[in-house]
């Protein structure tokens, strides 16, 4: 952007200063240059947007156009309904049914995941011997398929015969009715995605636990923070951004829960009294089961809905972390000392640097924020 | 019903939520005879067990120029998904497809969609089936749209082990006597039963829903009437069947094993029920449950003529050939000939289970190959008995959404003693207003 910004000055620069019209003078090979200049840059990114219009826009339209008729999965479309589906489906007992099933999986999923997992990061962060090798240990449950993970843990989490319930069985306590109990059945697939996504989760904060520079961790222990207090002092503020990003898409990832709670009983969509229905496997019930193709696409779009809320709730959440995370919070001592310092300059800089004569059409807050780069990018990188 | 177009339409909105993948083309293509300078590729879809694989070889060796390609999906909900998936799509359906009895109902809504066989020739060969097989694979304009493969006549599983350590006999024909012979009753089997119950403390079946599909099978009207209309609320008849049930789940008759899964097979050898509802296909999946649990005939199963509440039928197959197929004169053959009784023969041996043609059903009377995993049960000359006095009933486009989706979960409630024959009742009725009335 500010690369952008710069080229742009320099652009306008000849155009300002000399009221001659430029236009009639350039060649036609300068015209090709100017439209390689502005046109080109859509071009290259192009690709993706037409991509996305295809496979992402053009079915969410569609799907939308879907859901105001009665369309039957084989018999095709029927009568125009208008919003009566949606009217229908928030009326849908199972549909809430599924939307708290996939909260309670998705928060019974998420919170311990990234609890394990900053903690497995930390320890990752030390000094540890074959340090690529546990890396890569934390990793394997990730590369297995999803379907081979979900046969594994439904043949444990069995009720008459699983592996959980024999060894409860062995020491005098009671079964648990893991699929038809509903609490007990959340948490089996809830350990299904911690299994999986922890590690992943885990490397991905530790990249960003690797990122934060360890002068501030070795001026900490000289001020005396033991290892705890530069944990939650240090490292957690440092990696706030990437435990957004991580936080993000767990969300969305949670709330599209499928295959696990689809093969966890693979003969009922969610359990035979819908104990553990998450909503993306209701919306196949709907369509495949009970061949309502309309209100399928209803649910496709509430579902769109909840998750742009959640994805504006995050935002927001973010932002609000993002801001705040300047001035306050604990142990940003340390980073604010540092900001303090690079940050003079910033202010400095713009006044003492040579302004050059710049064209009175230039814009003032434009020159100042191509004259102020160098330094704005100091404070940026020491966060 | 205008679906060409439309029908691609909707495949790309199935692409949109659903990831559905459609190559969109249909019908038209090359249909000159098979031959070594036309090679045809035929692909077949079938589901559970189907025992077809030596018959497609044999096939490609009197067919010169066809080539087989199949796919065997686990079980007939998956295969509906299959089907229903490709069927919305418009494209994407295997050349000759295997239906289920429980889904035929939701086919027969969309029966234009399937080549009508008797313009290859069903007419010829109709009197090979017993009567109501064909007509159920007619649609009610006169189209046939699937042959016939197997039928599922019930008889009862035992085990004789367990019956022996309980002090019943064990003989297959005391058995059969035992549970009351032609006039055999449902109120006789709960009675037994809650009596094996008493000595043993063990459960009598596996779960409910199984001994309930049978229940309602035999009824002469089912989850629905004759006329199509749903026939659930208010039936007394199968109110009282429903009670029956759950009196004896009550008394700790059932073992609340989970359907088709029994533990990976467990169930059936370590002692946790002592009698099965057996349709004729039902010995091929204890066949397999005791092969992954590692039983054998030692485990004690046995297979003896008798049904409580008279005939039923439960399940059996079609094949059909969509209207999306390349090859439908080809895959008309194919089919045609996989359902030949002569075939038939081959793969009730392969598959244990029974075939829907009469010529196929004496042969296997005549053989009388006894089934060495069932005690060497004479199963040909037991299911041809079954057989007899079944009538066809009428399946609405609901009746699996209704067997598996109202009364599973309700009879569900009765396995786990989380609520009375009312409650049950009542949930399965308002489970039926939520998904299939109000639907």
């Amino acid at each position: 952007m500010e690369s952008g910004t710069l080229m742009t000055t320099t652009l306008n620069r000849p155009a300002a200063s000399s009221p001659a019209p430029a236009k009639p003078t350039l060649t036609f090979r300068q015209r090709l240059n100017v439209l390689d200049m502005k046109g080109s840059p859509y071009l290259y990114i192009a690709p993706f947007f037409i991509l996305f219009a295809l496979v992402g826009l053009f079915p969410l339209g569609y799907t939308f156009f879907v859901s105001l008729f009665d369309w039957h999965l084989l018999k095709g479309q029927g009568e125009f309904v208008g919003l009566r589906n949606f009217q229908e489906v928030l009326q849908d007992r199972f549909f809430w049914n599924s939307l708290f099933n996939t909260m309670s999986i998705f928060l019974l999923s998420t919170i311990p995941q990234l609890i394990v997992a900053t903690a497995i990061a930390a320890v990752l962060d030390q000094n540890l011997r074959g340090k690529t090798f546990w890396r890569m240990s934390i990793l394997l449950p990730y590369i297995v398929t999803p379907v081979a993970v979900a046969l594994i843990f439904a043949n444990m989490f069995g009720e008459q015969y699983g592996l959980i319930n024999n060894i409860l069985a062995s020491f005098g306590i009671e079964r648990i009715l893991w699929t038809n109990e509903t609490l007990p059945s959340h948490i089996a697939i809830a350990t299904m995605v911690n299994w999986r996504w922890t590690g992943y989760n885990a490397l991905i904060l530790l990249a960003a636990m690797q990122a934060v520079p360890r002068d501030i961790y070795e001026s900490a222990a000289i001020d005396g923070a033991g290892a705890f207090r530069r944990f939650f002092s240090i490292t957690l503020p440092s990696i706030r951004p990437t435990m957004i990003f991580v936080v993000i898409t767990a969300t969305i990832g949670g709330l599209q829960i499928f295959t696990e709670p689809r093969l966890f009983d693979p003969r009922t969509a969610g359990g035979t009294g819908r104990q553990f229905q998450t909503t993306v496997l209701y919306l196949w019930d709907m369509a495949f089961q009970r061949s309502n193709f309309g209100k399928a696409a209803t649910i496709a779009w509430l579902l769109f809905l909840i998750i742009i809320l959640f994805g504006i709730v995050n935002y927001l959440i973010s932002r609000r972390i993002a801001t705040t995370g300047d001035g306050r919070g604990p142990g940003s001592g340390a980073r604010r000392r540092r900001r303090g310092e690079s940050a003079a300059p910033a202010v400095v800089l713009p006044a003492v640097g040579p302004q050059p004569p710049a064209p009175a059409a230039d814009p003032a807050p434009e020159s100042a924020g191509s004259a102020g780069t160098p330094a704005r990018t100091n404070p940026r990188r020491a966060r | 019903m205008e679906f060409s177009r439309l029908r691609k339409i909707t495949a790309l909105a199935g692409v949109a939520s659903l990831a559905i993948v459609a190559s969109g083309c249909s019908g038209g293509g090359n249909d000159e005879p098979a031959s070594a300078d036309n090679p045809v590729n035929l692909t077949v879809t079938t589901f559970g067990q189907f025992g077809y694989d030596d018959l497609y070889a044999e096939y490609e060796e009197q067919n010169p120029g066809v080539t087989i390609e199949a796919t065997n999906i686990d079980g007939s909900a998956n295969a509906r998904v299959d089907a229903f998936t490709k069927l919305a799509a418009g494209s994407g359906l295997s050349d000759v497809v295997a239906v289920e009895e429980g889904w035929l109902g939701q086919i027969m809504e969309v029966s234009d969609q399937f080549v009508d066989l008797n313009d290859h020739g069903a007419a010829d060969i109709k009197d090979n089936w017993v009567d109501w097989k064909f007509e159920q694979g007619t649609d009610p304009d006169g189209r046939v749209i699937g042959y016939g493969t197997d039928i599922g006549p019930q008889a009862l599983c035992f085990n004789q082990e367990l019956f022996e350590a309980a002090g019943l006999p064990t003989d297959r024909e005391e058995v059969a006597e035992l549970f009351g012979g032609d006039n055999a009753t449902w109120e006789t089997y709960f009675d037994l039963g809650r009596q094996y119950n008493e000595t043993t403390g063990k459960a009598w079946y596996d779960q409910s829903a199984f001994v309930w599909n049978s229940m309602v099978n035999q009824m002469d009207e089912g989850y629905y009437t004759a006329d199509g209309e749903l026939n659930i609320e208010g039936n007394e008849a199968m109110r009282a069947q429903f009670d029956l049930l759950a009196a004896g789940t009550a008394d700790g008759l059932s073992a609340n094993q989970k359907q088709f899964d029994w533990g990976k097979g467990k169930a059936f050898v370590d002692g946790s029920f002592a009698v099965h509802v057996c349709p004729a296909w039902m010995l091929g999946t204890i066949k397999e449950q005791l092969e992954s649990a590692g039983g054998g005939a030692e485990s004690g199963w046995d297979v003896a003529d008798v049904f409580p509440g008279g005939s039923s039928n439960w399940g059996g197959a079609f094949l059909s050939v969509p209207e999306s197929s390349e090859h439908p004169a080809e895959a008309a053959k194919l089919a045609a000939w996989l359902t030949d009784p002569e075939q038939m023969v081959k793969q009730s041996a392969a598959a244990n289970n029974f075939p829907s043609t009469l010529d196929a059903q004496a042969e296997i009377v005549e053989a009388a190959v006894p089934n060495e995993l069932f005690n060497d049960a004479p199963y040909g000359e037991i299911f041809a008995s079954r057989a007899e006095g079944v009538v066809a009933q009428f399946k609405g486009p609901d009746d699996s959404v209704i067997q598996e989706n109202v009364f599973a979960p309700a009879l569900k409630i009765l396995d786990n003693g989380t609520g009375t024959a009312d409650e049950a009742w009542n949930e399965a009725i308002t489970l039926l207003n939520d998904l299939v009335v109000n639907n």
